[in-house]
């Protein structure tokens, strides 16, 4: 095609490819580590868990303004590109059975499914929790609601796949952005960033599946005794901090 | 796979008589006619020889001209030259995967996959006929980055730059590239682009259809590697921008998916890759300061 009739898409082709491998660094790759990092802090106990989230949730009507502008929108853009990639490619692991092109194949088979498990890890959470034995998550009773949510065996199932996938994908991701902009280019500081790429995976998958085991094992009636505690002492000091009417309307961790 | 010819096997145990059985070389060909046509699969079977390459077998098909079945058949159609692995013009998928028919040898391949030998044309250009396949594509990717060192003139130019022992053990690598394919073939990014003359195109509207299509399809590995070789060239460095504004256009070093089987397939074995990111590098500085300077 010649320049006048491309496409907007196609003229502008790798500016799109290098802002869709960025946004999956940041803002989509960074919060995707502070989110498990948060989670895992139940392991730590009903409290400290409920302390981060009253953190994030103490940005109050800003909250959700920022979760659309550095989550969700940059997060639709990668995976709306994601799947333009997808579409366009055609893997042949079957033929060339390589390291390197399983990991392709699998880049693009995680992709997919941490896409579906977002989304379905949000609308669960949100609004449809109960049907699966759950319930929705309840910025006050941070642990508890989280908790109860996860219950069901075949949802926890899911979520270690959901997360697991989403882990490889950004580990992974992380090796290939540094290829795609030139970070590493000789075969021996590719194999270095590999390592630092795999340790990097592996300890994500240990906070995403400590987290899931954290809320796994947690005692309900206790954490949601400390959550009331908690607020009690909050409203105590500052009650205007808690008195969001809407906790529902809340999509934060 | 290597057998006994059996006596019922027609002309062929005439040929080679009845006592000792010869041992024979099986292959399926996925044959096409012509450009656009029907593909089907033939089998053939020739008298085994040492250190037979894929070619020779080739050659031996055409002499016999008749499938396995006995049945009289056109000779099966494919590219070759130097028979020794630097033409890059005899590639071909054998038993599913893409390399030089002339460094195939019929031993090491029953030997690690056994049984039939399978010869396919390559599946990212279009046929021309059996094995032949039209690798314009190739050459118009290496066009596109303009893999040359600009010195075309009126007036002699004088003696070019001279070139440190390392940039030259540096650039020998990515100077072995024969044009072979084997990392297109390999590439899951890179995917076949078979243009077909509508009856109502003149043939000069049809060949400026097929141009653009290549022009806006990804490069492959083997022209970015290219354009790495003739950017650290002191003389070919000249038009080095030139090589990375079409290195970030339509169907540029941003098609890479990173699946990394161009850098596995390559026979030349040329860091392809170390090419990639290195293009990578140089388009995100170029494409900055494209940005801020301009």
């Amino acid at each position: 095609m010649s320049d006048s009739s491309a496409s907007f898409l196609e003229r502008h082709q790798f500016l799109i490819y290098r802002l869709f491998s960025l946004a999956g660094l940041v803002p989509v790759g960074a919060f995707l580590v502070v989110h498990l990092l948060t989670n895992a802090s139940v392991l730590a106990g009903a409290g400290t868990f409920q302390s981060r989230v009253d953190m994030i949730h103490s940005l109050g009507p800003l909250l959700v303004p920022i979760e659309w502008a550095f989550i969700f929108l940059p997060m639709l853009f990668h995976a709306a590109v994601g799947f333009v990639i997808i579409a366009n490619g055609l893997p042949n692991v079957g033929s060339y059975p390589y390291v390197g092109n399983v990991r392709y194949t699998m880049q693009r088979a995680t992709g997919m499914i941490a896409f579906a498990f977002i989304i379905w890890h949000i609308v669960q959470l949100h609004w449809m929790g109960k049907p699966l034995g759950g319930g929705q998550f309840d910025p006050h009773r941070a642990a508890s609601s989280a908790a109860a949510a996860l219950q069901h065996p075949l949802v926890a199932i899911l979520y270690a796949v959901g997360v697991l996938s989403t882990v490889f994908h950004f580990a992974n991701g992380l090796w290939t952005l540094g290829i795609t902009w030139g970070l590493w280019t000789s075969p021996a500081a590719m194999r270095r960033a590999n390592a630092v790429s795999v340790v990097v995976g592996l300890a994500l998958a240990g906070a995403g599946l400590g987290s899931l085991a954290g809320m796994l094992t947690l005692d309900r009636d206790k954490a949601q005794a400390e959550e009331e505690r908690m607020e009690k002492r909050k409203l105590q000091f500052e009650p205007a901090a808690v008195g969001s009417p809407e906790p529902a309307a809340h999509t934060g961790v | 796979m290597i057998t006994a010819a059996h006596g019922h096997d027609g002309d062929a145990s005439h040929e080679h008589g009845h006592i000792p059985a010869a041992r024979m070389v099986r292959v399926r060909v996925l044959r096409q006619d012509v450009a656009g046509g029907e593909s089907y699969w033939e089998r053939f079977e020739v008298p085994y020889e040492p250190n037979m390459n894929v070619i020779s077998v080739l050659q031996k098909i055409a002499a016999l001209a008749r499938s396995r079945d006995g049945r009289r058949v056109a000779p099966v159609a494919w590219d070759c030259s130097c028979l020794e692995e630097v033409c890059g013009s005899c590639t071909m998928l054998i038993n599913g995967r893409t390399r030089m028919a002339c460094s195939a040898l019929v031993d090491r391949l029953v030997e690690e996959d056994g049984e039939e030998i399978e010869l396919r044309p390559m599946s990212k250009f279009p046929v021309v006929r059996d094995l032949v396949v039209d690798r314009r594509r190739l050459f118009r990717s290496l066009e596109r980055v303009k893999a040359w060192v600009p010195v075309d003139g009126s007036y002699d130019h004088g003696p070019g730059p001279r070139i440190s022992p390392e940039e030259q053990e540096d650039a020998y690598p990515l100077a072995e590239c024969i044009s072979c394919g084997c990392c297109l073939e390999a590439c899951p990014q890179f995917t076949k682009l078979e243009a077909v003359r509508r009856e109502d195109e003149s043939e000069a509207d049809f060949e400026k259809r097929r141009r653009a299509a290549f022009d806006s399809g990804f490069v492959g590995a083997h022209a970015i590697s290219q354009a790495m070789l003739f950017n650290g060239h002191p003389t070919g460095k000249m038009i080095a921008d030139e090589r990375l504004q079409a290195l970030t256009a339509p169907g540029g070093i941003q098609m890479c998916g990173n699946a990394q089987n161009c850098v596995a397939v390559c026979p030349k074995r040329i860091p392809l890759t170390r090419s990639i990111a290195r293009a990578g590098r140089a388009a995100t500085v170029w494409a900055i300061r494209k940005l801020f300077d301009r």
